[in-house]
């Protein structure tokens, strides 16, 4: 696993990447919670809210191919989630798409409810990280006084992350070289097993030597940081900016589209 | 004047009862380029630690006449610094610029002195461009200077590392070597490279199953085919 996979556009200059992490991130987990507050079925309204997110990520530059190649990695998970939805709710509603008006159940409505806001939350966080180095966004919540713990725990995550996943892979090339016929599912199963073992054990190993590294340079428990940052006027406008735009769709846009419509 | 690292009748033992060290006396002087030689297993690296005081044992370590001791660890970190033989578990910041900053702050200094050491210690490795990066986002080359650059930026006496060539190509070792030979500390290194050991080195001491074989200057140790060959080692 590359670094790239998650930060690859992160160290960009335009209006979006120069703005305070504090701002980027208080402003996406509100936009998020608008989009998910929006009814069950009110799908309408999510085409209007994705242009947020969608005007951050075109005028950053972030390629929407690489964006969405990442959104349809993880939506299995939420995809099942969606298609439960039919299985319970099969009252039919009116649907209005233009002039044509059809019946659908409830339950496909909810699913592409779920499917919607899935997406725009998922572009929302990606507009965020694509925007946004990690170690200035762990700034940002730092200077947000978000528990120190926390912070240090997602610092080590995200940089042992990608020495983990190489381990990982030396590991499975290690022993697809050596594996030339199917083994069968138990014997398959105690090979996983002890590969993860020996995953484990090297990470534990891992653990140990940062932590005499740390020790070495005078770590006594208590992190020391030198980060400062400051809100600027560029901030301020794009607070105002998503302020209007989330007051538009809630009070403008969403009381003549707020039902189930598409 | 007082010796950089004096050990006097060292020994320690793993948990499972294997000598690791064995009576080991050793006293290098300040300013001394020091390799410390030896097949795989024979006791290098444990040796590095117990310098540090991540090892105790029985006998005594002094560390500029300070003796090693859990009460004074932090005092012990300010005169020695330790490169891991790992680059990765070196550098666990966020970025290069607060991995190299991590040790001034944990001495108590100011953000503006803390700057100044960050700022000469990048400079001195030769990374100054890349303070802003991720350490995953660096060469071998560079993460090996970067590593080096957290422990020169508490400007210890000492510094000592654990196989520094690993994983080098040859014209990062090249590198390595003009930067360990810029460096005014006194520098313990643990290596199985002889090249490398030759083109840094002024003195060499030979490990081998946790003592102490042979001490001198690096030109007649290195050189000794027929000492090299009875520790399973060769010649530059």
């Amino acid at each position: 696993m590359h670094h790239s996979y998650l930060d690859k556009y992160a160290d960009g200059d335009s209006f979006f990447h120069c703005l305070d992490s504090r701002v980027k991130f208080l402003a996406a987990v509100a936009f998020s919670a608008f989009v998910l507050l929006s009814g069950p079925k009110a799908i309408a309204v999510l085409f209007c809210f994705a242009v947020g997110p969608f005007a951050v990520l075109i005028w950053a530059d972030i390629p929407l191919s690489f964006v969405f190649r990442r959104i349809l990695a993880v939506c299995p998970f939420v995809l099942i989630l969606a298609l439960s939805g039919p299985f319970y709710d099969r009252l039919p509603e009116n649907v209005a798409v233009g002039p044509y008006v059809f019946s659908l159940a409830g339950g496909w409505l909810r699913c592409i409810s779920i499917l919607g806001k899935f997406t725009v939350t998922m572009m929302t966080l990606f507009a965020l990280v694509c925007t946004t180095r990690f170690a200035d966004l762990l700034a940002g919540l730092e200077k947000m006084r978000l528990p120190q713990v926390l912070i240090i725990q997602l610092g080590m995550l995200y940089r042992y992350l990608f020495v983990l996943m190489d381990r990982v892979h030396h590991i499975l090339r290690a022993r697809s070289t050596r594996k030339l016929r199917n083994l069968g599912f138990r014997r398959e199963t105690e090979i996983a097993a002890a590969m993860a073992g020996s995953l484990f054990i090297r990470s534990i190993e891992t653990s140990q030597k940062i932590h005499i590294a740390m020790q070495a340079r005078g770590f006594c428990g208590q992190f020391h940081s030198m980060r400062t940052m400051e809100i600027t006027r560029r901030d301020i406008f794009f607070i105002a900016g998503v302020i209007i735009f989330l007051g538009l769709i809630q009070w403008g846009v969403k009381p003549f589209m707020g039902g189930a419509f598409l | 004047m007082t010796a950089a690292v004096k050990i006097q009748d060292f020994s320690y033992r793993y948990p499972d009862g294997t000598a690791a060290l064995d009576g080991i006396c050793l006293t290098i002087d300040h300013g001394r380029r020091v390799v410390l030689v030896g097949p795989n297993g024979a006791g290098k690296s444990t040796l590095l630690l117990a310098m540090a005081g991540f090892v105790r044992g029985t006998g005594k370590v002094f560390i500029d006449d300070v003796e090693v001791r859990s009460s004074n660890a932090g005092k012990i970190r300010m005169l020695l610094g330790c490169c891991m033989e790992e680059p990765d578990d070196q550098l666990f910041m966020p970025t290069l610029y607060e991995d190299v900053a991590f040790g001034p702050l944990n001495m108590g200094l100011n953000p503006e002195e803390t700057k100044q050491h960050v700022e000469n210690a990048l400079r001195q490795v030769g990374l100054e461009a890349m303070a802003r990066k991720a350490p995953h986002h660096l060469s071998a080359g560079q993460k090996r200077a970067a590593a080096i650059a957290t422990v020169v930026s508490m400007s210890p006496k000492i510094i000592t590392f654990d196989e520094p060539d690993g994983n080098l190509d040859c014209r990062n070792r090249n590198n390595l070597v003009r930067l360990l030979r810029s460096l005014s500390q006194t520098l313990i290194i643990a290596t199985c490279n002889m090249r490398f050991a030759a083109a840094v080195a002024d003195r060499a001491v030979v490990v081998d199953n946790g003592r102490i074989v042979a001490d001198g200057p690096a030109a007649d140790i290195l050189y000794n085919a027929e000492l090299m060959a009875a520790h399973g080692l060769e010649t530059p």
